[in-house]
């Protein structure tokens, strides 16, 4: 590979500290040098350039989100783009196929995405998707709270075993880290029901909160990247803040394994929710954003709504069940075994709507109250709140007041008496939003080490160059501009070029090897063949993901820490 | 007035395969003010390749217009594999002689279109305004929505001279459909709107209506449990039953209405 020399441009490179100076940037080899020899040179004009973008939180692939695509045809007229000479047949909007939705980050300027829920059962779906998703470096989260194995460990209180468990799913599924997805609800969903964060699940005595707890020192007990990521319980449901934040209490006093949170809540719009019922619905996002203002071992990632029609999809069984019943539009479920589960139903997010205008406005307004954005990242929870396309809407309202008057006209006018939003003034700046869209994103998955979300020397070349200058003031410029971008540079090689894609690398697949003692992971593993053996529809030995099912891998090992 | 008379070329079907020629690309509002040359050269799909109209029809323009309302496209040929005869039309007429294969008069907005044979599966899918007449039967899916949509027909009239299979109008909520023959299953399911005659005899209509008229004036086999009897009524002289549904969606929801003799 040769050498990228970008001149001119005007860089936001948070974890680096540059605020938007003017500076060049040297790839060789795919990788960012301090300088270079005999370039290729790329004017950037004195446009905003940042490293390429990093999602903390996206549905891209595997099992549900295929299943989206199956059961919403209609989803799937809109966004049709015929092949061309680079890019293949693209159709969707909210469950996009996996080619546009390579194509569409990476035209936002973003080089990674994580799949946020990987059913460990259907993890050789979710990888094969992701090699069919072209341009994006990915990594998946296992879902590990709901399984059989993790609440029994949790109830005898072997938290050893449990930690060699988790290091032995990590491994077998090519995972990323711990997801955790409305801990013993969605095995109490097998029962027809759903729990809260202290109530027992009766089926494993344990509580939610216990298990949560549990993974997170489970979690702690590797040099692990990423934290646990947790959607915590009555997602979606009034008055749910109370719970959330109980739930940051749970794991205060647990000591990260690196210089990170110990836990990340995911979508906290859904989980930010005041009132008793949908009619005294009400915005809590500003207690939420005191809690995390006020401590610094959890971080957030909005989950902000993007109106339209969208497909609401998730391992939380019971709230989407929820939602059909809300709705009465179609609905789909699955039971993954003695795993975990999943439902899908789509939804309007409409502007008339009261609750809906309330849920708009708390998305946006965690990302203006929380003080520090390293505590924060810009999400959608893709496509739940609605399609990752939407990001340069979010971007353009936090950073104009101006646009946010007039959105907020046009929403219900309960906006004015239950939300906070229109009382807010504050408005983000580029090097702001590089942070919530780029370095938080990469330090909260530990993925700065790795070379991603930054452009020090050593960083991987994934350079964003957008279409604007760092002055303009203009929502609907900055708008357009974060859409489409005047060049997305990844590994090196330029792949989008004036919004259109013009090359379509392959990208790397992040896995971590936690690496557990040999002594405590033959003890597990007798009672995890025993759960082969009795329960699963396959073997021991057909379960972990071969090699062949990550192409390009990049291994991350997470050594024990005694 | 100007007749555009376009004959499919005995070669296009005569293959073993019978390749579809999808022509949503000629109706009358997009071939108002063009020359037979630029007619002949205008975009359509056979199969993966698109082709040139002239090299799939024979083409002849006879006399002017001054809209294209007053264009009148004439089909002629072996059309049982041609698709999406005036698909999204606006205006103007077009006649089709014989039997058409899927989704002719899709989407159509206005202007006539007449069929003189059968038409295939989607006649008139998610139709809006206009007119649709087809002298033969209609296959299933007439005036329906696009599969995992909410809303089919919205407006327009659509008439059939013979029998239609199933799922006439599925979620229909506007305009209206004349049925002159027998309608196989679930005429007018998940229907909100608009109104549906059956001259012949249906089975199972109205299933999951929430608003919407629906007339039969033939037998209705296996009729819903879920619609309840409101008393009789005379249409045109003859007595109908007339009954709500459909109670399956719930009492608040259930605001169709079905007439059966």
């Amino acid at each position: 590979m040769g050498e990228v020399l970008i001149k001119n441009g005007v860089v936001y490179d948070p974890l680096n500290g540059v605020k938007g100076e003017k500076k060049d940037i040297c790839i060789r080899d795919g990788k960012v040098v301090a300088d270079v020899k005999n370039p290729k040179v790329i004017d950037a004009e004195g446009r905003v350039v940042m490293p390429g973008g990093v999602d903390i939180h996206s549905h891209i692939a595997g099992g549900k989100v295929n299943s989206g695509r199956l059961f919403r045809p209609e989803d799937g007229r809109k966004g049709v783009e015929a092949k061309t000479k680079v890019c293949r047949m693209q159709s969707g909007y909210s469950v996009p196929n996996t080619f546009a939705t390579g194509y569409r980050y990476a035209r936002m300027g973003y080089t990674f995405v994580m799949e946020a829920a990987m059913p460990p059962l259907a993890a050789r779906h979710t990888h094969e998707e992701l090699v069919d998703i072209p341009i994006l470096d990915n990594a998946a989260l296992p879902l590990l709270d709901n399984n059989w194995m993790t609440m029994e460990y949790v109830n005898s209180g072997d938290m050893d075993l449990l930690a060699a468990y988790m290091a032995w799913m990590i491994k077998a599924t090519k995972g990323f880290g711990v997801k955790i997805v409305n801990p013993g609800g969605t095995e109490m969903w097998g029962w027809g029901k759903n729990c809260s964060l202290n109530d027992t699940v009766p089926t494993f005595d344990v509580t939610p909160a216990e298990i949560m707890k549990g993974l997170a020192e489970a979690n702690e007990k590797f040099d692990m990247p990423h934290s646990i990521h947790v959607h915590t319980n009555m997602l979606g449901h009034p008055g749910n803040f109370e719970i959330t934040k109980e739930t940051y209490d749970l794991v205060k006093d647990i000591k990260p394994a690196k210089d990170r949170q110990v836990m990340h809540t995911t979508h906290t719009q859904f989980h930010s929710y005041g009132g008793t019922n949908w009619g005294d619905f009400e915005s809590k996002a500003d207690v939420i954003a005191d809690y995390i203002n006020q401590n610094d071992h959890a971080t957030i990632d909005i989950g902000s709504i993007i109106l339209g029609d969208t497909t609401t999809m998730t391992a939380d069984g019971p709230m989407e069940y929820s939602l059909y019943q809300l709705t009465g539009r179609k609905w789909t479920n699955h039971d993954v075994e003695l795993e975990t589960g999943s439902g899908i139903t789509p939804f309007l997010y409409s502007g008339k709507s009261p609750v809906n205008t309330i849920q708009w406005a708390i998305g946006q307004e965690l990302a203006l109250l929380v003080k520090d954005p390293w505590k924060l990242a810009l999400t959608t929870d893709h496509p739940n709140a609605g399609p990752f396309i939407g990001y340069p809407i979010i971007i353009s309202m936090l950073m104009s007041k101006k646009r946010r008057d007039e959105s907020a006209e046009d929403m219900h006018k309960v906006i004015y008496d239950r939300a906070i939003y229109p009382s807010i003034d504050r408005e983000y700046s580029l090097y702001e939003i590089a942070i919530i869209t780029r370095g938080m994103a990469a330090k909260a998955l530990g993925l700065h080490e790795h070379g991603k979300g930054h452009l020090g020397v050593g960083a991987d070349g994934d350079v964003a160059i957008y279409d604007m200058s760092p002055e303009e003031t203009d929502a609907g410029k900055i708008q357009k501009a974060f859409l489409n971008t005047k060049y997305t540079i990844k590994g090196g090689q330029i792949v989008v070029k004036d919004g259109e894609v013009v090359a379509t690398p392959a990208g790397k697949t992040y896995f971590v090897t936690p690496e557990c003692d040999d002594k405590l992971t033959d003890e597990m593993v007798v009672k995890l063949k025993d759960k082969f053996d009795r329960y699963y529809s396959v073997t021991y030995n057909n379960y972990a993901v071969q090699d062949a099912y990550v192409p390009n891998p990049y291994e991350i090992k997470a050594p024990w820490r005694s | 007035m100007q007749t555009i008379k376009l004959k499919l070329k005995s070669e296009v079907t005569s293959g073993v395969a019978k390749i579809p020629v999808e022509v949503d690309s000629l109706t009358p509002d997009k071939l108002f003010g063009k020359t037979e040359a630029e007619i002949k050269a205008v975009r359509v799909w056979w199969g993966n390749r698109e082709e040139n109209t002239g090299d799939l029809f024979d083409v002849s323009v006879d006399g002017t217009a001054s809209s294209a309302d007053d264009v009148k496209l004439v089909l002629d040929g072996d059309l049982s594999r041609v698709k999406r005869i005036g698909d999204g039309m606006k205006a103007g007429e077009i006649e089709a002689n014989g039997d058409v294969d899927m989704h002719c008069g899709a989407m159509m907005n206005g202007g006539k279109i007449t069929v003189t044979g059968n038409a295939d599966c989607w006649a008139g899918r998610e139709m809006h305004g206009g007119e649709l007449i087809i002298d033969g039967d209609a296959a299933a899916n007439l005036c329906a929505m696009y599969r995992g949509e909410m809303t089919g027909m919205t407006g327009g009239k659509v008439t059939v001279g013979g029998n239609a299979d199933e799922c006439v109008g599925q979620y229909m909520g506007g305009g209206e459909i004349v049925i002159k023959g027998n309608a196989r299953m679930l005429a007018g399911l998940n229907m909100h709107g608009g109104k549906i005659v059956i001259e012949g005899d249906a089975v199972m209509p109205g299933a999951d209506m929430t608003s919407g008229e629906i007339t039969v004036k033939g037998t209705v086999q296996d009729m819903m449990p879920s619609f309840k009897l409101e008393g009789t009524e005379s249409i045109d002289g003859a007595e109908y039953k007339k009954y709500s549904g459909d109670l399956a969606m719930t009492a608040k929801k259930a605001k169709g209405t079905l007439y059966v003799k």
